[in-house]
């Protein structure tokens, strides 16, 4: 027969919990990661009687929390997206601000070097023009410098970004792996039923995680979860972690990767494979937009090193003497890898500046030979090499072991080393080292247009070189010059046709020479000497700022740095725009999360109003059955 | 959908913080003038900002090479002025000295005021500019080009012309050499040069000289001859071959032509009197000068002393000529390529308007357009506010 009391107070028991666990759910609204829990009630077994089952009462059967596994995990791969996004963003909006930048950007003091350089045309005699080309110069110099070690220093904010995240990834998954155990414990303690507030402690850190890097996870039969990052290599097992370690690149110790160590304590770089959260988010931004644009800006300082550099050679300066080097000349770096065997080398060298692309080149020695890859486009070749590519020669070197490689970067460095070695405004080449001239006693009108000096070899020259005239230099009857102080004559010219200009080379020059001409009439090529006047040669070199000379002869220095601006920019633009779509899904992940396990605080209310009245109602059982056992006992007192 | 109590409130709150977020972008907008905060805002425009920047700093520098060639160009004009007209009044006194009325006395006054002409065209050939560089001396301007060594007049310098850039693909000259100026001018008429024979004792003066046709360059002579004073009087002209290329009677007044060549002939020449013809080389100015000051101290009074006078006056004449041509077309092409300059000045100020107008195009900020956003981004501000506070005020434990 069952008990009206004990009915009652299973009742009283059970609604109890249901208030509790309300109470539990208004206590932890604002508590990350906190799903909504409420209590399962189950009839407590019928008792049988000769006319059927009469119900006995009340039980909590679970506690269980308001919980859709796909959207947690919804939630936390858009974590991983949200956060890389923006980590990608706070990096590039860095470089973006700071290139633009008028004050510290390279575009005005591009301008203002070469409108020095214009000055000097217009007086290329002046001293103080030239000290403020010269000063212009370092000024150029200088803000390659600074702009390159701001690189160089988010470079280094990387790296310690870097180690933080693993340090946090580490820590993380070491949480993770002691609630696992937490979790297995108390569920086999508790008879199978969940530990909640465990569980959700642990979907938390896994969404912090997730933050950091991109996870995948796979929970296991007995409650535990297993961690994978990359493309399958495990973090958490169970109750154990494998730690992730930073260390420093086989090619470029400035740069951290990130391995994890396998069996028999051997690093495997990961770094590839990472992806999404900060720590992703940081190593894309590396390969992707630092590592370019030091490489873009390099290619800019050796671009203008050697463009110039080589116009200025062709000159002359004010005491006579022909052109040096006006900026230091700049050349590729080769970094030999941590493990090369140390028997083989590589040379690599700048052969034709106006070819360079800005990529890096990897090469590997494999099976006998050396396979040169392009690390931008993927482009390989292999042989025994020397190799050429986009005006670099790499020349293989010494006794190489399977497995050796070398990193070529032909303009990682250019920005920082690019350098004024012109010190003495003198030195400064404006002049071009011949003229010419046509001689007094000239019959005809014919003289020398222009000369253009291509190569300097031979210059100065020994003794002037001489044209003279002749209707028959090249036999009977075919006009043109003979030429005395220079092989390479005669040169035929015909004034009856050719009187509009015609284009000879001679030595390492060429020139125009016109007109008509009479037999014996005399033109003379000489040293420019005392030439203070001349400033032929600044305006070629003033010349180069708007010609298309680098990326083979496709962009001139302005259009090099506004391709780098516009590359930063677009990547911080996608980057933001990225953000802002990962916000966006990511509220939406959360929303929907949230629409199953947040906790509403009216319907807690009414949940609470709810058990309250029941419990009231459970109450009046307890009270009903006293007033039936007193009414018994009332009947039988005598 | 079920809406969790967290969710309620960070929408709100999140709704505020983009609106203020979009907020501060147009302020900022407001207070730079400019629409374009950073390249991530408009990568192809930020780019383009930075070209066309350049574009106008090369306009600005152009624009300042432009005045300095103007001011180097106004001052070669002026000094070539001064030529021109010192050269025409050197030819007035030559065409004085050459007068019949003129004694070897009054000839040796007439010298003394060529010499002072020929130092005062020698001071202008050695004309400097403000930096103190030689005008004429082609590239090598630091030395003065023309000297005197003893009545020899050499150039020093070079035959090089300074270019200045003015417009993108535009260089102008903004000088000319001595050379060009004051050394390479042509002898004679310009085409020839017609010399009297040395010991010519007639009164047989070589006048006004032309080409007919093409003048074939060799070396003429003219012979005339006259066995005794009752024969005619013959000529013949031989070229460098002693080839004879024409011949016949003479009178006075005469013009002969052979190969190209016309020359007038007057007075009457003796037995042998001789003229060559020879293709014009260059002469310097000063030479030109120099030698009619010669000329003039040694004039004599004797017919054939009169005659050689009028022969070598004749030649200095159509030298002065010559040069005075080339200073005026120097002088020409000087005011071309001032005109040039000045084309070249409006040119790069109407690019340069255009550049800042596609510039302002580009980055500038349309106000009206900010101004108007601004106000209602302002609105929506304070809607999420205020919707925020009422919702915020709802609960159902206010009714507990």
């Amino acid at each position: 027969m069952p008990d009206i009391l004990s009915i009652g107070s299973s009742a009283l028991l059970s609604l109890q919990q249901a208030i509790n666990t309300t109470g539990h759910n208004i206590a932890n609204v604002n508590t990350d990661g906190y799903s909504r829990q409420r209590v399962n009630f189950d009839t407590l077994p019928p008792q049988q009687s000769g006319n059927g089952y009469i119900g006995s009462g009340v039980e909590v059967d679970s506690i269980q929390r308001y919980y859709n596994e796909f959207l947690v995990g919804d939630v936390r791969s858009r974590t991983s997206s949200q956060s890389g996004f923006e980590t990608f963003h706070t990096l590039s909006s860095r470089l973006d601000n700071m290139l633009a930048d008028p004050n510290v950007g390279l575009g005005p003091v591009i301008d203002s070097f070469f409108g020095a350089l214009q000055d000097v045309a217009s007086n290329p005699g002046s001293m103080p023009e030239r000290q403020v080309l010269l000063g212009e110069a370092q000024v150029l110099a200088d803000r390659f410098h600074y702009l390159d070690t701001n690189l160089r220093n988010i470079g280094g904010e990387i790296n310690a970004r870097i180690e933080s995240a693993v340090s946090e990834i580490n820590g993380l998954a070491n949480n993770i792996s002691e609630i696992n155990q937490q979790i297995v414990t108390a569920t086999t303690q508790a008879g199978g039923q969940p530990p909640n507030d465990l569980l959700d402690t642990r979907d938390q850190l896994l969404t912090e995680l997730a933050g950091k890097i991109r996870v995948t996870t796979v929970e296991q039969s007995d409650g535990a979860v297993n961690v994978m990052i990359g493309n399958g290599q495990a973090l958490v097992v169970g109750y154990t972690t494998n730690q992730l370690q930073t260390f420093p690149d086989g090619f470029d110790s400035d740069q951290l990767s990130i391995g994890m160590a396998g069996v028999g304590g051997n690093i495997t770089d990961l770094s590839r494979f990472l992806s999404g959260g900060e720590l992703g988010a940081a190593l894309d931004f590396r390969e992707q937009v630092l590592n370019p644009a030091r490489n873009e800006l390099g290619l800019l300082a050796t671009g203008i090193s050697a463009t110039v550099n080589s116009q200025h050679r062709l000159g002359q300066d004010l005491n006579g003497q022909l052109g040096g080097d006006m900026f230091q000349p700049l050349d590729a770096t080769v970094a030999a890898h941590a493990d090369n065997s140390g028997a083989s080398s590589m040379t690599a060298v700048i052969t034709d500046a106006t070819q360079l692309t800005g990529y890096d080149y990897r090469l590997r020695y494999s099976s006998g030979q050396w396979t040169l890859t392009n690390l931008t486009t993927n482009v390989s070749q292999t042989g025994a090499g020397p190799f050429s590519v986009d005006g670099l020669t790499i020349t293989p070197g010494g006794a190489p072991v399977e497995g050796d490689s070398f990193l070529v970067q032909p303009t990682r460095q250019g920005a920082s080393l690019f350098d004024v070695v012109l010190n003495r405004p003198e030195d400064f080449a404006a002049a071009s080292p011949l003229r010419s001239q046509a001689a007094l006693g000239n019959i005809g009108t014919g003289d020398i247009e222009s000369i253009t000096v291509n190569d300097v070899a031979g210059l100065p020259l020994a003794t002037p070189v001489t044209l003279t005239f002749n209707p028959d230099a090249l036999g009977p009857g075919v006009p043109g010059f003979d030429v005395v102080g220079i092989a390479g004559g005669p040169l035929a010219y015909d004034p009856a046709t050719e009187s509009g200009g015609k284009t000879f080379s001679l030595g390492g020059f060429e020139f125009t020479a016109s007109g008509d001409f009479q037999n014996g009439d005399e033109l003379t090529i000489e040293n420019n000497t005392g030439g203070t006047g001349d400033n032929r040669n600044a305006l070629l070199l003033s010349g180069l700022q708007t010609e298309q000379t680098l990326l083979g002869g496709t962009a001139s220095y302005q259009s090099v740095y506004g391709g780098l601006v516009a590359d930063v920019g677009v990547k911080t633009r996608q980057a933001e725009v990225g953000a802002e779509t990962e916000s966006a899904l990511l509220s939406q992940a959360q929303a929907a999360r949230d629409s199953v396990s947040g906790v509403n605080l009216d319907e807690e209310a009414a949940n609470l109003i709810r058990f309250q009245q029941a419990y009231q109602a459970a109450a009046q059982v307890i009270a009903v059955a006293d007033q039936v056992f007193q009414t018994l006992l009332n009947a039988t007192r005598r | 959908m079920r809406l969790s109590s967290v969710q309620i409130f960070q929408q709100g709150i999140s709704g505020i913080l983009e609106q203020q977020a979009k907020l501060q972008q147009t302020e900022q907008q407001l207070a730079t003038g400019r629409r374009i905060q950073t390249p991530s805002d408009d990568p192809a425009a930020a780019a383009q900002i930075l070209d066309i920047t350049e574009d106008l700093g090369l306009m600005d520098q152009y624009q300042r090479n432009a005045n300095l060639a103007e001011g180097q160009l106004a001052q070669e004009e002026t000094v070539l002025a001064d030529v021109g007209n010192l050269l025409q009044r050197v030819r007035e006194l030559v065409v004085q000295a050459n007068n019949a009325t003129q004694s070897p006395e009054t000839r040796q006054s007439i010298a003394v005021e060529v010499e002072a002409r020929l130092d005062e065209l020698l001071s202008l050939a050695n004309s400097r500019n403000a930096d103190g560089e030689y005008i004429f001396a082609g590239f090598q301007a630091s030395a003065q080009p023309f000297s005197r060594q003893g009545g020899v007049y050499s150039y020093g310098g070079d035959d090089g012309q300074r270019m200045l850039q003015v417009g993108r693909s535009t260089q102008v000259a903004v000088q000319d050499s001595g050379y060009d100026v004051f050394v390479a001018v042509p002898a004679g008429n310009g085409v020839f040069t017609v010399d009297a024979g040395a010991g010519n004792a007639g009164t047989a003066v070589a006048g006004s000289t032309s080409v007919v046709g093409a003048f074939v360059p060799d070396t003429y002579t003219v012979t005339f001859s006259q066995l005794t004073p009752a024969d005619p009087v013959t000529y013949q002209v031989t070229d460098g071959s002693a080839v004879v290329v024409a011949s016949g009677n003479y009178s006075a007044g005469d013009t002969i032509e052979f190969g190209g060549a016309s020359v007038r002939f007057d007075g009457a020449p003796a037995d042998g009197d001789s003229f060559t013809i020879n293709p014009a080389p260059r002469q310097d100015m000063f030479t030109t000068l120099q030698n009619i000051v010669g000329v003039l101290e040694n004039s004599g009074s004797a017919p054939e002393q009169v005659a050689a006078l009028n022969n070598a006056l004749g030649q200095s004449l159509e030298e002065l000529d010559q040069a005075i041509g080339q200073v005026l077309d120097i002088r020409a092409d000087v005011g071309v390529r001032m005109s040039q300059v000045e084309t070249q000045l409006d040119i790069n100020d109407s690019f340069k308007l255009q550049l800042q107008e596609t510039l302002s195009g580009i980055q500038d900020l349309d106000y009206a357009e900010a101004i108007s956003e601004l106000n209602l981004q302002l609105t929506a501000l304070q809607a999420a506010q205020q919707a925020y506070v009422k919702v915020q005020g709802l609960s159902l434990f206010n009714y507990l």
